[in-house]
């Protein structure tokens, strides 16, 4: 049970913060028309974000061997998290503005450790003995 | 086949740990905070101090003379970088220049842009004479050979340039011939334009509704004087003698960068000072914490070190082992606290500045890869003389003694 819950709930609550900080603190920058590249990376990351939480709630009832691969999914997504705002579509270039001085951080720093703990998790549940 | 697993001395301090995951855990924890306090003070420090020294750089003038009632908004001008729109006559900076105790001086326009879109926020417009500005060029040529020709920007290290290397003010796109690097002040939000290229400004600041001055002020508006005092005067004493010019002038601005630097810098100076408070205090509950939690584990481990005598274990041998489970555990926990603090200094960097008002210029690569070392080995350091220093109280008395003592 302990191990479940080690290697379920960090996706659950990273995916949870994942998807609700691009649309309330860590939001794109506002007044877009038409919309800029921070709106489409703000719009992505919230759906991976749920995509993370969902695979988090779905690893609580599922065989180990799942949830290995349930965890090695949530890393690949919090790779493509972290390439979203970066790599993939970005942010308005301007320093000061919002997406890139509160979302682009927020949204790296969740990715990150969205990422750190999947990896451990995938890796303490590969390593558990089966009875 | 099954493989036997064997503990050697070699591998005992890992199954010490493993065998005792919560203690571990808290020793992990409290070394994870002693570097992740120190990393990220020392860096929130040393950027502060950073920012602190290139504004010093930047403001090279003694004495800056503004319009009446712009004092304020050109201070903020150069502190906080609120870009701002005032201006005087040609005529007034030229009688200015020839006042008692001025050595040089050098005529400074100032405009704010537009927010334009949603992409790029307010910037603040600064024309400068090249024939006598002793204030910015020479930071210029530092970074960019050659001059700014009418019409060409020299564009501030914030400032949102398009990829086909322009930069859209006023409806208008005008070609950025460089960018400077980061000051980590206000200046990193301007944009550095030859005074010719103000009426051109002007005019296309009326053709999208914008007018920043009237037209017949274009070539004659200055927005600041600098200007660097002769040997033997003070700023004040010139700022005196420019009063007494004219009697209009009495109402004139007088800014003091080296006043602001000062009055920055008390700011600075206490933010850091509660900085290293609140990290000593921390290290200080974190040192009591790292000797009370080794204490009691040796207290509550002396029979297994008494066991480990009598199978012939040197107190060289049983030091080692507390040694090297020290270090594991301090050395994990470092890099852990390190690279916390890193999640928070780094991506955040431009949102600590702005919230804290003050000059911060991240520090460079080197600089950082020392703070890692410094703060990796203090927090390694602490924690194995830790562990010695409740190891010294285990090896006075003799291993019977402690295993009857133990029983």
């Amino acid at each position: 049970m302990k191990k479940t819950i080690f290697a379920s709930v960090p996706s659950v609550l990273f995916g949870a913060l994942i998807a609700i900080a691009p649309q309330t603190f860590a939001h794109a920058c506002s007044g877009h028309t038409p919309f800029g590249a921070c709106h489409y990376s703000q719009q992505i990351a919230t759906g991976i974000g749920i995509v993370i939480a969902v695979l988090g709630i779905i690893s609580f009832f599922v065989a180990r061997q799942v949830r290995v691969g349930i965890n090695i999914a949530v890393a690949v997504n919090s790779l493509l998290l972290l390439a979203v705002p970066t790599v993939l579509i970005g942010v308005c270039k301007g320093q000061m503005m919002h997406c890139r001085m509160v979302m682009l951080p927020t949204l790296i720093v969740l990715g990150v450790l969205a990422l750190v703990c999947a990896i451990a998790a995938a890796w303490a549940e590969s390593r558990a003995k089966t009875a | 086949m099954s493989m036997e697993s064997h503990i050697t001395l070699r591998s005992l301090p890992r199954e010490n740990l493993k065998g005792k995951p919560l203690r571990t855990a808290a020793l992990t924890i409290v070394v994870t905070l002693l570097s992740l306090a120190l990393f990220a003070g020392s860096m929130l420090s040393m950027n502060l101090d950073n920012g602190m020294r290139s504004m010093e750089r930047r403001l090279g003038a003694d004495l800056m003379v503004v319009p009446q009632n712009s004092a304020s908004q050109a201070e903020a001008l150069l502190t906080s970088g609120s870009p701002g729109t005032f201006y005087f006559t040609r005529d007034v900076a030229s009688a200015i220049s020839k006042a008692d105790g001025v050595a040089q001086s050098t005529e400074q326009v100032y405009i704010s842009s537009l927010a334009a879109s949603c992409c790029s926020s307010k910037l603040q417009i600064i024309g400068y004479d090249p024939a006598t500005d002793f204030v910015i060029q020479p930071w210029l040529s530092s970074q960019f050979d050659g001059d700014v020709k009418d019409g060409q920007i020299v564009a501030g290290a914030g400032v949102n340039v398009s990829a086909d290397g322009t930069i859209e003010l006023y409806g208008r796109d005008w070609p950025v011939v460089a960018q400077l690097a980061s000051t980590g002040t206000s200046l990193d939000n301007s944009v550095f334009v030859n005074r010719a290229t103000v009426p051109q400004m002007v005019e296309a600041s009326a053709q999208v509704s914008h007018r920043v001055m009237p037209a017949e002020y274009a070539r004659k508006a200055v927005s600041a004087v600098l200007i660097k005092v002769a040997d033997g005067y003070d700023p004040h004493m010139v700022a005196r003698s420019i009063t007494r010019l004219d009697s209009s002038y009495g109402k004139l601005g007088f800014v003091y960068p080296g006043g602001i630097t000062a009055s920055t810098k008390v700011s600075l100076g206490s933010l850091v000072g509660y900085t290293a408070i609140v990290v000593a205090v921390l290290w200080v509950m974190g040192v009591i914490v790292l000797l009370a939690v080794f204490f009691s584990s040796v207290n509550e481990r002396k029979r297994e070190f008494a066991s480990l005598r009598i199978m012939g274990a040197t107190r060289g041998m049983l030091r080692g082992v507390i040694v090297r489970e020290a270090l594991i555990v301090s050395l994990a926990g470092s890099v852990i606290g390190v690279a916390l603090a890193s999640l928070i200094v780094f991506p955040f960097s431009t949102l600590i500045g702005r919230q804290l008002q003050l000059p911060y210029l991240q520090a460079g690569p080197l600089v950082v890869i020392g703070m890692i070392a410094l703060a990796v080995a203090c927090s390694v350091a602490i924690c194995v003389a830790a562990s010695m220093l409740a190891m010294r109280r285990l090896a006075r008395p003799e291993a019977y003694m402690t295993l009857r003592e133990g029983q």
